[in-house]
């Protein structure tokens, strides 16, 4: 009963804690729905990017993901956020067939939204002004260049999440700018098997000379399983996305470059983009394009910075 | 009438020779799909080095981190209890090590007692909780499932405002304790033999294969202990009897919550094992390490031969079960076959791992 | 004969509530060395609760146990066991998919052990030899003790969790409805093992709500019902009928009896009857305690 009453009263202190933030409101309220959960490195950056604009706009902004790469969940959210008449609804895109529907119900109902991360091909037919983000196949095109220009005539591709869409579209462009043979390797998280998986890789097709991996997740293992096979160096390594482990393999040249989106503007400037038009009815229109930026040897050090920050 | 009794038992009984005994045995199943995986990837991927010393080593990594989960899973299992939330504790006991090594400076040793303390706790909450209240104990553990993997993100978002923490290699440079988790062992005997042409070589004629990681150590000694006291230790009596009956174990004099909740202890000790492994083979920890892994380390049981009811079930059947898992997932990247098709092999190859030991523990409790 | 030596176990008074449900009030009862003791009555009798009660599972809420004349309080179960009062439960006797050796050590595993401390370890070999032993010393030969119990018919199980009773030195036996769930033929083996308890000096406490195994093996019985005892009878004192008769209570005596007179017709009828089978058991027991070994020689009936 004891226990019970201080699980009780943590309770209480939690949701007071939550509902003390929720009183701070100030003019406008904004809710974010995104695909990527929270502990996902990269929309911790994208949710780092929300945080500061809540701040700097002096607005109140809810985040919410489904636990899970769930579009029937995220379809649930969207529809309670309209619910909840918002003064800005700012969304990804994965999937425009399962969320269209409550999308251009948001946008029946009057509630300004902003597209962000995937979607740049679709948001305009379900009335959306505003999308910002970066197209994934042409970054994983402009990757696949980059690579060709070092030299790669065989590669592989990292792919943690198939069936992913973007995902999938980032290795497609990455083939497509290489102009050459891709293999797609499908891997889970795990940063044992990811490296293991690329070593067996490499022991059944020792002549290739490109890795790209699809996130850190993958970036990371990636490096150690090379070092192992005395290959760091030899092979181009290359990834989407940042992490500070990543940032220093850029600096100390043991990875070629890394794709960057620069997610951080994806969380924030849907942010500002509603607020100041709650404010004064401003919004820009057509594709914000947040990326793709090449992270190279060159402007590693730079970014090292930011990324400790979580900006980056 | 009952002399007849005696006369019919006799009837009923056959010669108990070796024979027997070994098809009696939990593993058996296993053991039996195991070579039958390595005959099948003999001839599928025969020639492309998935049998090179650096290759059956990268699938018996593999198998070893999931052997190390696999081994506390199956223990608990025996003893009739489950323990969802053993891939979220791999991910807590992850930052548990990374964060005040990483954040606050704090020397390697003081993090690794730390998080064996924290996982000791978390085991002892769940085997009280399950064992006081009597709830299934997939409920209960499920609830420590979200509430570790929320604690390792809220944790880790708060300090650090991102969801990785690297930068645990520079860390543990020249740590006496770190080669204990994450380092290779037998590093002469590989280059000796990479210098024998024995093995293959790197460019630099360093070998392929530079020495065996200790996870495997760590796999094989927890293997062999878990085995002795299941056998050969009246705890291990214990763990069959409460898995079997405990209501009979009670009766007996067994201690009942005492040995359930030991063994929460013990698979959470297994997860940090596990953790400390790949975070600091790896260097840096990360919110989502050991997502699913509380599942798969329950799949290598089953296919080890442990019964989803409990009191049945072998240490050494659930490494086999590791193997199995392992070996296919590595496998499959020798055999050109496209990855998307991997978790239906993955899911055949369960099933008939569960259909064969079905088969077998019919036959071993008739008696045959 | 039996009475004229201290009692081994007695129990004064015994009253159990749980909550405001009376399960046990005011019970006494006393079991002698060598002697059967059958504890009768209906379903909610409170038999399980007595049992349960001496068995270390319950703790009384007013009244007291002597062992051998001195006051007792069990803690626990072990604590009952560690006495020398072991209870035998009807289906909660066994682990199933355990072997039969495992079994019969089961939380007596310092018996067969080896070794201190880390490396003290079960010595299986000396386990099986043991096992193997006690149970053809009862007529049951297992040729593998290492297979698992489940191999064993319900009769053999009960007497394999009462001959492991005996040799860990249990003075008292309790047997919780041994009998209730098994064939006649199953009975009789498990019947027959209770004589022999009894022949080695043992206290038996028999709980059934089978007068015709009770009266087969039974020196003394105590009825209960709703918690209550209705007397202790000594078997000259007392006939089957009447046992029955208690049994089921005053208030249906009505509809009984006319049932009762059915079922004495049948039993003079019918020779092949459950009560004639009965007879024989309790007519070769007869046989066997005034031989005085009968069994322990080879464990075969002569």
């Amino acid at each position: 009963m004891r226990r019970l009453s201080v699980l009780a009263a943590a309770a209480a202190v939690a949701f007071g804690l939550a509902a003390a933030e929720a009183e701070a409101a100030r003019d406008a309220r904004i809710v974010v729905v995104t695909h990527g959960q929270a502990a996902d490195p990269f929309w911790s950056v994208v949710k780092n990017g929300v945080d500061a604009a809540q701040k700097d706009m002096g607005v109140t902004v809810e985040y919410r993901a489904p636990e899970t790469f769930d579009m029937v969940r995220m379809a649930q959210l969207i529809d309670a956020a309209v619910a909840s008449k918002p003064d800005g609804l700012a969304v990804s895109l994965p999937d425009a067939d399962a969320l269209g529907p409550a999308i251009k119900k948001a946008v029946a109902a009057g509630i300004p939204v902003v597209s962000l991360n995937s979607g740049s091909d679709v948001f305009d037919s379900l009335g959306i002004r505003v999308h910002v983000g970066q197209t994934e196949y042409e970054a994983g095109l402009g990757g696949g260049k980059r690579m060709r220009e070092a030299g790669v005539v065989k590669a592989v591709c990292v792919n943690q999440e198939v069936g992913n869409v973007a995902l999938d579209l980032r290795c497609k462009g990455f083939a497509d700018g290489l102009g050459a043979q891709v293999t797609v390797l499908a891997v889970s998280m795990d940063p044992t098997e990811i490296a293991n998986a690329i070593k067996a890789h490499f022991a059944n097709s020792p002549d290739t000379q490109g890795v790209l991996t699809l996130g850190p997740t993958a970036a990371e293992p990636a490096l150690g399983a090379l070092e192992e096979l005395g290959l760091l160096g030899k092979v181009q390594l290359a990834t989407f996305d940042l992490s500070p482990v990543v940032l220093e393999a850029l600096a100390d040249g043991k990875m070629l470059f890394a794709i960057d989106q620069q997610q951080y503007l994806q969380g924030y400037l849907p942010v500002v983009f509603l607020a100041l038009n709650a404010r004064y009815g401003l919004m820009p229109a057509g594709v914000v394009m947040t990326g793709p930026g090449f992270v190279t040897r060159e402007n590693a050090v730079q970014v090292i910075e930011l990324s400790k920050q979580g900006i980056r | 009438m009952a002399s007849s009794t005696i006369a019919e038992r006799d009837e009923r009984l056959r010669p108990s020779g070796v024979v027997r005994r070994l098809f009696g045995r939990p593993e058996l199943g296993a053991v039996a799909g195991y070579l039958l995986v390595l005959l099948f990837f003999a001839v599928v991927a025969r020639g492309t080095g998935m049998f090179s010393a650096a290759g059956i080593l990268s699938f018996l990594e593999v198998s070893a981190q999931l052997g190390i989960v696999a081994v506390g899973a199956a223990l608990l299992m025996i003893g009739g209890e489950f323990d969802l939330s053993v891939g979220s504790m791999i991910g807590f006991a992850g930052i548990v090590v990374a964060l005040p090594a990483v954040e606050w400076g704090w020397p390697l040793w003081l993090c690794i007692l730390l998080a064996f303390t924290v996982a000791l706790l978390v085991g002892w909450v769940n085997g009280m909780i399950v064992s006081r209240t009597g709830l299934p104990s997939f409920v209960v553990t499920l609830g420590g499932l979200f509430v570790l993997r929320g604690l390792t993100l809220g944790i880790t978002r708060a300090l650090t405002g991102r969801t990785q923490i690297p930068g645990l290699r520079a860390q543990l440079e020249g740590d006496w304790l770190a080669p204990l988790f994450a380092g290779e062992v037998g590093t002469g005997i590989m280059q000796w033999l990479g210098e024998m042409g024995w093995i293959a070589t790197r460019p630099d004629g360093l070998p392929l294969a530079s020495g065996i990681p200790v996870s495997i150590l760590w796999w094989l000694l927890l293997t062999a202990l878990a085995t002795w006291v299941l056998l050969r230790t009246r705890i291990g009596n214990w763990i069959f009897a409460c898995g079997g009956d405990p209501a009979a174990a009670r009766n007996l004099g067994v201690p009942v919550a005492k040995v359930k909740t030991g063994l929460f202890m013990f698979t959470a000790v297994c997860a940090t094992i596990f953790a400390l492994v790949q975070t600091l083979s790896v260097g840096s920890a990360d919110v989502l390490r050991g997502q699913l892994k509380e599942f798969e380390a329950i799949i290598a049981a089953v296919i080890g031969g442990c019964l989803l009811t409990g009191g049945y079930g072998s240490a050494i059947g659930a490494t086999f079960g590791a193997l199995i898992f392992g070996t296919v997932q590595m496998g499959i990247f020798y055999t050109g076959v496209n990855t998307d098709w991997f978790k239906v092999f993955l899911g055949v190859m369960l099933l008939v791992a569960v259909l064969f030991n079905n088969y077998v523990r019919r036959k071993a409790t008739e008696g045959r | 004969m039996m009475r004229s030596r201290p009692p081994l176990v007695e129990v004064e008074n015994l009253s159990k509530r749980f909550g405001t449900v009376v399960a046990l009030s005011g019970v006494s009862m006393r079991v002698f060395p060598g002697e059967v003791h059958c504890l009768l009555g209906d379903n909610g009798a409170g038999k399980s609760t007595l049992i349960k009660i001496l068995s270390g599972v319950h703790r009384p809420s007013a009244g007291r146990i002597l062992l051998d004349g001195q006051e007792v309080v069990f803690h626990s179960p072990r604590d009952a066991l560690d006495r020398g009062i072991a209870t035998v439960y009807q289906d909660l006797a066994m682990i199933p998919l355990m072997s039969i050796a495992r079994n019969f050590f089961m939380g007596r595993e310092h018996v067969v052990t080896r070794g201190r401390g880390l490396l003290a370890r079960l010595d299986m070999r000396r386990a099986n030899a043991i096992a193997r032993e006690e149970l053809a010393r009862i007529g049951i030969d297992v040729r593998d003790p290492a297979q698992a119990v489940g191999t064993l018919s319900g009769g053999e199980r009960q007497c394999v969790a009462i001959a492991r009773a005996v040799y860990f030195g249990a003075r008292v036996l309790i047997l919780d409805e041994p009998t209730s769930a098994l064939g006649v033929k199953q009975a009789s083996v498990v019947l027959r093992y209770i004589a022999q308890a009894r022949a080695r000096n043992l206290g038996v406490i028999f709980i059934t709500h089978n007068v015709h195994h009770a009266w087969a093996v039974g020196n003394v019985f105590t009825v209960l019902n709703r918690g209550r005892t209705l007397g202790t009878f000594g078997k000259d004192e007392i006939t089957r009928e009447q046992l029955l008769t208690m049994m089921a209570g005053g208030r249906e005596l009505e509809e009984l009896s006319a049932e009762l007179e059915e079922f004495a017709r049948a039993d003079a009828a019918r020779a092949i009857d459950v009560a004639a089978e009965e007879k024989e058991v309790a007519a070769t027991l007869r046989r066997e305690v005034a031989f005085g070994s009968g069994f322990s020689d080879d464990g075969r009936r002569p």
